[in-house]
């Protein structure tokens, strides 16, 4: 089985390498989308052996998932890992979101910081915008999810080919969890642990993400 | 009355300028249509004024006919700006279709 991941970059070069590095012994393929960085994201990331491409110019973190994930179809990925350039998730959760799909258990594994495992989630997130939207996701698309937004997941190759994200900005974790439902995948949350260097999305991105949700179903 | 002298000055000239941006060929000749249509419309309602005055009265309406021209003015702007909205996401939606091919050609 062919584990690759994919991980979507901008202005990353910080973190870059360590992830990779630190990814390497848990994953047989690393491709990085350098979504047009105006740092050397680029250089780090193919000095510490990914594959990278670069979007000419800059779409956001959905279009470089989507990128990404259609490279790891192309090259002949049988599980495919989306996982942050930030070095927030943690590389060793890694087997346990493998686990489900290996098995022949789970079509997609979405990582949760809401279950066993402990996260330093920052507050205001913990305990306001999270719950928010998962009471959305209830509201909106009646998908019960510990953890509404988590962007560490791993498809099966089956899932992923019938997942196209068409949400080049943040929406597209949403726009994700809804569709792998809508898809018939059968879908697990497994705990993983979430170290946060930043704040990350503001309460101002949920709005955002509601508003790029309904204009992309405007332009269908 | 100069109101709506003036008002007639600057629809006519927004006229002329379409008919030169059509003769020089920068818009399209359904969009010449389009805002020939409505530069029109608003010429018409701003000459027969009074004529909407009393017909917003005779429909009930206590306000003048130059606030009914002024809200539908808003009502269509607000449309427009929508739509413009629409037409760029799709731009932004080809525009991301085609980085993806270029990025994965590559």
């Amino acid at each position: 089985m062919k584990i690759t991941t994919v991980i979507p970059a901008y202005n990353e070069a910080d973190n870059i390498g360590g992830v990779i590095v630190k990814l390497k012994s848990y994953v047989d393929e690393i491709i990085v989308v350098d979504d047009s960085s105006r740092d050397n994201t680029n250089e780090i990331a193919r000095m510490a052996g990914a594959v990278v491409v670069r979007h000419v110019i800059n779409r956001g973190q959905g279009a470089a998932l989507r990128t990404g994930t259609q490279l790891a179809l192309d090259r002949g990925a049988d599980i495919i890992i989306h996982f942050d350039a930030d070095d927030q998730f943690q590389a060793e959760d890694i087997p346990e979101m493998l686990a489900p799909i290996r098995n022949g258990s789970a079509d997609a594994v979405l990582g949760s910081r809401f279950l066993t495992k402990k996260s330093n989630l920052p507050k205001m997130k913990q305990y306001f915008i999270m719950p928010l939207a998962r009471f959305i996701n209830r509201l909106l698309f009646n998908i019960k999810l510990s953890d509404p937004q988590s962007g560490f997941r791993a498809l099966s190759r089956t899932s992923a080919q019938k997942l196209k994200i068409e949400n080049d900005g943040m929406a597209h974790c949403t726009e994700i969890i809804h569709k792998l439902f809508k898809n018939g995948d059968r879908v697990v949350e497994v705990p993983i642990t979430v170290i946060y260097h930043e704040f990350g999305q503001k309460f101002s991105g949920g709005f955002k993400i509601i508003k790029d949700m309904i204009i992309q179903k405007l332009i269908k | 009355m100069l109101q709506q002298l003036l008002a007639i000055i600057i629809i006519v000239s927004f006229l002329v300028r379409l008919f030169k941006q059509k003769k020089k060929n920068q818009i399209t000749p359904n969009e010449f249509f389009i805002w020939l249509i409505f530069w029109l419309i608003a010429l018409i309602a701003i000459i027969f004024l009074k004529q909407i005055d009393t017909l917003v009265a005779d429909l009930g309406f206590s306000g003048t006919g130059i606030n009914i021209l002024v809200y539908l003015a808003v009502l269509a702007l607000i449309y427009l700006v929508f739509r413009m909205r629409l037409n760029i996401a799709k731009m932004e939606k080809n525009i991301s279709e085609l980085n993806q091919a270029l990025t994965l050609k590559k």
